[in-house]
């Protein structure tokens, strides 16, 4: 019986919750009830399949085969499909670089690549079920860590597996443990930090959401290796989903005494708490989150020192990353030689990426470190979303990274070579861009957030940003001078010399990496009062090529000025005095006809233009 | 406006209205009854009330629902809950709709006018302040510094706790009034100072109201490649606040959030707890046409 289960994973992840998966699976149920199936078709909740503008995803199994877009009254045809042995092709997924349709997951160019250690879990195992995690070797590397492994063991599998923090940074995970279980205290720490800050990150979200128990199991082997009894989970108040299935895993392994006292028998103390960040980017650094559990201002300090030392309430106290976290269980379970064979010599293992922006695959993708930057995001990204557009930089590592141009997408993804870059892994963003986006306002965004979110503390970052964000404004505007970009490079040496916590160090990195590869773009704005991409609107004027322009008058209806005039099936022309450069037009030629050339009015085109008529 | 303003009762028990009717008339007020929630409505159609005091457990219309109703249809109507089941559920969602106090039933006399005296005092007091254009002046309902209070007892003394205690009190109150902060301080023996350094530290907390809908675009990375700069732009043209701001009815609080881990619906606006994914910045106003 149990081997013609059909069993129907309905995706749980924000994405799709927002798409109204509740009302799906409500649906999916009721009708295995009134159909009497319950025997036969299993209905479920899964984690996040990582192709959320897709959702709802559904998943089906036998088969694996991914469902899109599914509404409540697909329900009904798609268990009916299964139950006769087919497919319902009506809604299967279409991948967009292949258009026959593929059967399963698992042949999908989006998966071929990906290896599914951290999101092993996902799209599997109802989240909230205790019971479904344990049946996929859940709990057993704690069990294996604190029945029959010494605490030095334990720290010195995670050592040897070469696990390095998915935080940002990429210090040794087994290193950071070894320092904590070696300091002396009446108590210990261990943090989990959740806060994930990055804009344009969303992989620990998933991780908590899809897997909540992976997180709360490494803590557990955490706690075992540096002796800490007490542990919080430091997340974002505004992940309530994840909030609530991690608490809801807390209280399942408390009552199953895997949290508690005397866990599984090991004389081992273990108590797990969650506490909400209230939003501030700057909490995600140390010592600035173990100052806000404290209560107070999230400010970083001077180390030393160390919180291996000195941490949270003055005592020796760890912090890793979610996904750091979720890593431990497997290490455990299959020993660190099995953890090393993937990956490179300084950085095995895997890495979770959210993959967004002008890509056609937006979503959660696993690949083994090594994997060159120009396969996750051809292959397993599917390339550029737009057509005809092409690829111009992938920005990695959030405010603290950098953009990496075309001619470096060789670069093999692990620690040291993205760092040779100019960018940082981070903690897993990977925002693409295509032509269409200006890397000066890139830049001018990230320093706008990190100028926000300073805390403060030290003038270098809270001014220094400041005055960078005033110079980025005047050269988007039409107001930059030759020098800018000398004093911008300047400025950003010193915030990055002088500031004490990562925020203020890595501040500075948007605007170094653009200016390193982009220069010709800051020039432009500068020098020509050109912005090619037209984002810049004080630095663009609009055209009609009339070579290309159809006449077939697309862009005269959407120009909101009623600036574009035209014979029907003839060349348009844009009245350049009403144009508020707005770039309707362009993005609604098919055809690619609008051009964006300098500002008139800053070049002094347009006089020159009117002295000519004269 | 007279300082005794008058009162209306519902409750499905015709003997609850009675004795609220013999305590309150005693007292000097002018008291009406209604037997439902649909009456209730009815009634406040034609005439306006001071108070409100209604029971929460009611057929065909509920409690919840009319205070949902006065809230939106007679804004100035203070409201007060009678309940025989005070559970903290019902009670926080009733708090979460601005309800001034609750009285438990069944009450005493010098319960119900205890409770009847605050209320009056609070709503002429708001009267008052609005009239004078103090927004300063604005408190938050007794009803409201009781619960603050029971969650100030239950953090005292576990060290560290000042965060929790604030986003504790910006769920009941909406926002974190100043009086609020001065209580909380007061209660948790920390230097009001701090308080108010860490409530102006953390971008979750907020000292000015919100609208009756939070509006909250998404300015992650993701959300910015995918033009959330224009869809921000077309709301504050569209309620003519920028962002930060209110709308003069309070119906709408426009706000910006850095990254809420969707990316891949971008660009996102939240509004109040539900999501909008893909967002057309020129369509953009079109998300709240559903509030209202």
């Amino acid at each position: 019986m149990a081997n013609d289960l059909i069993q129907i994973s309905v995706c749980s992840g924000t994405g799709c919750l927002d798409a109204g998966s509740l009302l799906v699976r409500t649906a999916f149920e009721d009708h295995v009830r009134s159909q009497g199936l319950e025997k036969t078709v299993a209905v479920n909740f899964g984690g996040c399949a990582g192709t959320c503008p897709q959702g709802p995803v559904v998943t089906v199994e036998p088969g694996g085969v991914l469902y899109h877009g599914v509404q409540p009254g697909d329900a009904a045809a798609i268990v009916g499909e299964h139950l006769k042995g087919g497919v319902l092709d009506r809604l299967r997924y279409e991948p967009p670089e292949e258009p026959s349709k593929i059967p399963s997951t698992g042949a999908l160019p989006l998966y071929r690549h990906q290896v599914l250690r951290v999101l092993r879990n996902k799209g599997l195992i109802d989240p909230e079920s205790m019971e479904e995690y344990i049946a996929r070797d859940g709990y057993q590397g704690a069990a294996k860590a604190l029945t029959q492994m010494t605490a030095e063991e334990v720290v010195a599998t995670v050592k040897n597996s070469g696990l390095r923090g998915r935080g940002g940074a990429g210090f040794p995970t087994g290193l950071k443990w070894e320092f904590a279980s070696k300091s002396v205290a009446d108590q210990k720490y261990l943090l989990c930090n959740g806060d994930e800050g990055d804009p344009g990150a969303f992989m620990d979200r998933s991780v908590m959401e899809a897997d909540p128990h992976s997180v709360v199991e490494g803590m557990i082997i955490g706690s075992r290796a540096i002796g800490a009894t007490k542990g919080v989970i430091y997340v974002r108040a505004e992940y309530p989903l994840a909030v609530k299935r991690l608490q809801k895993a807390i209280d399942d392994a408390t009552a199953a005494g895997l949290l508690g006292k005397n866990i599984l028998g090991s004389g081992h103390d273990f108590e797990l708490s969650i506490y909400l960040g209230a939003g501030a980017f700057v909490c995600g650094e140390e010592t600035a989150l173990m100052r806000s559990i404290e209560g107070k201002r999230g400010m970083p300090r001077p180390r030393p020192p160390f919180p291996a030392h000195k941490g949270l309430w003055d005592k020796p106290t760890v912090l890793n990353n979610v996904e750091t976290y979720a890593n431990v269980p497997p290490i455990l379970l299959h020993g660190a030689d099995w953890y090393r064979s993937l990956g490179t010599q300084k950085s095995a293992g895997t890495k979770v990426f959210a993959l967004t922006g002008a890509i056609k695959n937006v979503g959660l993708v696993e690949v083994p470190m090594g994997i060159p930057l120009r396969t996750i995001i051809y292959e397993v990204g599917g390339g550029i979303g737009k057509k005809n557009k092409k690829f111009k930089a992938v920005q990695m590592g959030g405010p603290s990274g950098g953009c990496i141009p075309e001619h470096l997408l060789d670069t093999a993804v692990d620690f040291d070579s993205i760092n040779a870059t100019g960018a940082i892994m981070g903690s897993g963003g990977m925002v693409v861009m295509d032509e269409d986006n200006c890397m000066v306002s890139l830049a001018k965004f990230f320093l706008g957030f990190t100028a926000d979110e300073s805390c403060g503390k030290c003038p270098p970052c809270r001014v220094g940003t400041r005055v960078m964000l005033d110079l980025l404004t005047d050269i988007t505007e039409g107001r930059g001078k030759p020098g800018d970009i000398e004093t911008l490079i300047d400025i950003c040496d010193d915030i990055k010399n002088t500031s004490l916590c990562g925020l203020g160090q890595t501040a500075p990195n948007p605007v170094l990496t653009t200016i390193r590869y982009f220069r010709d773009e800051y020039e432009s704005h500068i020098h020509d009062k050109w912005c090619k991409t037209g984002i810049c609107r004080d630095l663009a004027s609009f055209e009609i090529d009339p070579e290309i322009c159809t006449g077939c008058g697309v862009c005269a209806r959407a120009c909101p000025q009623e600036a574009i005039v035209g014979e029907k099936k003839k060349p348009h022309r844009i009245i350049q005095e009403l144009c508020i450069q707005c770039r309707t037009c362009y993005d609604k030629c098919k055809f690619n006809s609008i051009q964006i050339k300098a500002s008139r009015k800053l070049t002094g085109v347009a006089a020159a233009a009117e002295g000519g008529k004269h | 406006m007279s300082d005794k303003p008058n009162i209306l009762v519902v409750d499905d028990e015709s003997i609850v209205i009675r004795s609220a009717e013999l305590v309150l008339k005693g007292a000097g007020y002018e008291v009406e009854g209604a037997n439902g929630g649909r009456e209730a409505i009815a009634k406040m159609e034609q005439k306006s009330y001071g108070l409100v005091f209604t029971d929460l457990k009611m057929p065909e219309v509920d409690g919840i629902t009319l205070i949902r109703w006065v809230r939106n249809a007679r804004p100035d109507t203070g409201i007060v809950i009678l309940t025989g089941y005070p559970s903290q559920d019902t009670i926080k969602e009733a708090l979460s709709l601005g309800i001034i106090d609750y009285v438990p039933k069944p009450f005493t006399p010098a319960v119900l006018l205890d409770v009847t005296q605050r209320a009056v005092h609070w709503v002429l007091e708001r009267r008052g302040a609005a009239g004078k254009g103090e927004e300063e002046k604005e408190d938050f309902p007794p009803s409201m510094a009781a619960e603050l209070d029971k969650v100030i007892e239950f953090y005292r003394d576990k060290p560290g706790s000042l965060i929790p205690v604030l986003q504790r009190a910006q769920e009941m109150i909406g926002w974190l009034p100043v009086p609020a902060l001065r209580r909380i301080a007061q209660g948790m023996n920390i230097p009001p100072a701090e308080v108010h350094s860490v409530t102006t530290f953390y971008s979750f907390f907020t000292m000015k109201p919100r609208g009756d809908h939070n509006v909250r675009v998404c300015l992650g990375t993701a959300c910015y490649v995918k033009r959330a700069e224009e869809v921000m732009k077309t709301l504050e043209e569209g309620l003519g606040v920028e962002v930060g701001g209110v709308t003069p009815d309070r119906k709408f609080s426009l706000e910006e959030v850095r990254c809420l881990g969707a990316c891949g619906l971008a660009p996102v606006v939240m509004v109040d707890s539900d999501t909008f994914a893909g967002i057309d910045p020129k369509a953009a106003m079109d998300v709240l046409k559903p509030y209202g």
